[in-house]
């Protein structure tokens, strides 16, 4: 029983890590975040199966997380209040090639970033943006002007 | 002005309308892990060692021990006997606090002998003369199952008679 117990809690402090770290420092994937990611997930293999190498609890740890997932994504579907808290919200950066600064300084971005990421989506200056908008997945999607 | 792309509420995603708040619930929320950190830092979660000791007309009894843990840990206890007095058969009891639950990787010096005494565990030391000291490694292991908060109590005896006792919390973290 505990191992399931350890699962789900293990399931819910990530999920709630992820949601107040700030969900641009999750959608770049710099060999440094790599690195992070793989020893946060030993760090939770360890809290979670413990001292226990049977394939019993791989199968009630792998299951509750995978039962946890689902839960979080029927929630999301079900219910749209839910979703603004277990997704967040879209955020509007740049209007009409205007920088909007407090949404920006809001999501910790600088204006560097956001001409880093226009020009990996082919846009070579700001001002020919029509709408950025950071995305729930922390990615951010650009609508050049016509 | 542009029109907003479809899904996009200008109000709500743009001016931010009713979303001033959502900056500081984070901030609240990072504060709350941070201050968790800083307990940790603090040993409220474990593993830092404290001393428990009493007085008595025969001897002075100590533990030094970890007074929080957590699951799986490994951690020592030491038990501390300094005989005032001759003492024939030096014997610490050991409440089930101190064993359930928990691994007892190894007892250094062995006792004399081991028994249970109305479920207790009475560790036999031998005999100490007036002055002696005697130091009594006991290394532990949380077994992972093992949650919650106890209280364990330790006494001195010599042969059946109480000479000297002691009780401490553990508090284990899962």
């Amino acid at each position: 029983m505990d191992i399931v117990l350890r699962a789900a809690l293990a399931f819910a402090f990530i999920f709630f890590l992820t949601r107040i770290v700030g969900r641009r420092e999750l959608s770049s994937l710099e060999p440094f975040d790599l690195i992070l990611l793989i020893v946060l997930g030993d760090l939770v293999q360890q809290g979670v199966t413990q001292s226990d190498y049977s394939v019993t609890g791989l199968i009630l740890a792998a299951g509750t997380i995978a039962m946890m997932q689902a839960f979080v994504a029927y929630l999301n579907f079900r219910f749209k209040r839910v979703r603004v808290v277990l997704d967040g919200e879209p955020i509007v950066l740049i209007e009409d090639g205007r920088v909007l600064t407090r949404n920006v300084h809001r999501e910790r971005l600088t204006r560097h970033e956001l001409e880093e990421q226009a020009r990996l989506s082919q846009i070579d200056s700001l001002d020919k943006v029509r709408w950025a908008v950071l995305e729930t997945s922390g990615a951010i999607s650009f609508i050049p002007k016509n | 002005m542009a029109d907003q792309p479809d899904g996009i509420v200008l109000t709500r995603h743009r001016d931010l309308q009713g979303r001033q708040w959502h900056p500081w619930v984070r901030r609240a929320l990072v504060c709350l892990v941070a201050l968790v950190l800083l307990l940790a830092l603090l040993g409220f979660v474990g593993q830092s060692t404290s001393t428990t000791t009493t007085d008595a007309a025969a001897a002075t009894l100590a533990v030094n021990a970890p007074s929080a843990v957590r699951g799986g840990l490994l951690y020592q206890a030491r038990f501390t006997v300094m005989a005032h007095q001759e003492l024939q058969h030096a014997t610490l009891v050991l409440n089930e606090g101190w064993i359930e639950g928990l691994t007892v990787n190894t007892i250094e010096p062995g006792p004399v002998n081991e028994a249970s005494r109305n479920g207790d565990l009475a560790l036999e030391l031998g005999h100490l003369a007036a002055g002696a000291k005697y130091v009594l490694f006991m290394d532990y292991q949380v077994n992972p199952t093992t949650v919650g908060s106890r209280t364990l109590h330790l006494e001195l005896d010599d042969g059946e008679q109480p000479v000297a006792s002691l009780t401490r919390q553990l508090r284990i973290w899962p």
